[in-house]
């Protein structure tokens, strides 16, 4: 029950930012939906939470935040990458001041309080 | 993880999603799976979502393929609404007969009838080549912009209306596509 309600915490909290995350990964270098996914493992974040990053991305997209194009990839069949565009990047640049700035807050905030562990 | 997959086209089918939209998501997510398998990573890590339905429905919703739903009217909202339309069947109707009597017309009761409204989010063009782009304008019920058969492999550089906007317009009339090209 512990285990559900920290996972549920962990997923909201990742829902606020994963999309700056998403961004990060491709801001120097295009890359495919599962592409994205893997390199967010290789930085450390394994699980993306509840829900997925396809929904994700198409709001990025709508946004304008990233541009998309369709290439043929390794052997494979064509796939659509996806990188920052020029709005994505600025948003991008914002949203990890935010989110600094957010952690630091929360940072003090819960650093003052002493935690025991029966 | 095909079954999935075509729960989704179901889905993005029910909701109007144009059929290039439909089979682009639809081609995205077979490759990815079938990458993920090779990896040995599951279908639910990839999709965190086990109704495909709902996760067809929220993909297209994010992308701005499917109108939101519009927000629920309070029910006050209704019984004003139910009000007006009564008032409208028993004092606005025979007043607007009588009127078309005296003019020898039947106009207004024709104005009168709702008008069927069809919807359809603008495919985008841009990247495609104009012949290619012409046919999907027409599966997707719109009309290209004529342009010489010459230019059938030029390639689509911008277009009106924009990209996945939602246009609405009456049965029977037309939204015509504009296709800037280049080669």
């Amino acid at each position: 029950m512990q285990r559900m309600a920290s996972e549920s915490r962990r997923s909201q909290m990742l829902r606020g930012v994963l999309d700056l995350c998403l961004l990060a990964v491709v801001i120097d270098e295009p890359a495919y939906g599962y592409e994205m996914t893997r390199r967010l493992r290789e930085r450390g974040l394994s699980t993306v939470g509840e829900g997925s990053i396809y929904p994700l991305l198409g709001r990025l997209e709508r946004e304008g935040l990233v541009a998309t194009h369709r290439a043929a990839s390794d052997g494979g069949p064509p796939r659509k990458y996806y990188r920052a565009s020029a709005s994505g990047k600025r948003a991008l640049t914002e949203g990890v001041r935010a989110w600094n700035d957010v952690r630091d807050e929360v940072d003090s905030v819960l650093a003052t309080s002493e935690l025991e562990v029966p | 993880m095909p079954a999935f997959i075509e729960e989704c086209r179901y889905e993005w089918k029910r909701l109007g999603v144009p059929n290039s939209m439909a089979d682009e998501m639809a081609a995205e997510l077979e490759a990815d799976l079938a990458e993920a398998e090779v990896d040995g990573v599951s279908a639910a890590e990839i999709l965190g979502e086990s109704d495909p339905r709902r996760f067809a429905a929220t993909w297209a919703t994010e992308r701005g393929l499917v109108a939101e739903p519009p927000p629920k009217k309070s029910r006050k909202g209704l019984w004003i609404g139910l009000g007006v339309g009564l008032v409208l069947v028993f004092v606005g109707l025979p007043a607007f007969a009588l009127i078309g009597v005296g003019s020898g017309s039947v106009s207004t009761v024709n104005s009168l009838q709702p008008q069927r409204v069809r919807s359809v989010v603008i495919p985008n063009f841009i990247g495609m080549k104009a012949c290619h782009a012409s046919r999907i304008a027409r599966e997707s019920l719109l009309k290209v912009r004529r342009f010489p058969k010459s230019r059938c492999n030029a390639i689509v550089v911008a277009q009106r209306p924009t990209p996945h906007s939602l246009l609405q317009w009456p049965r029977g009339a037309h939204t015509i596509v504009k296709l800037q090209l280049r080669g």
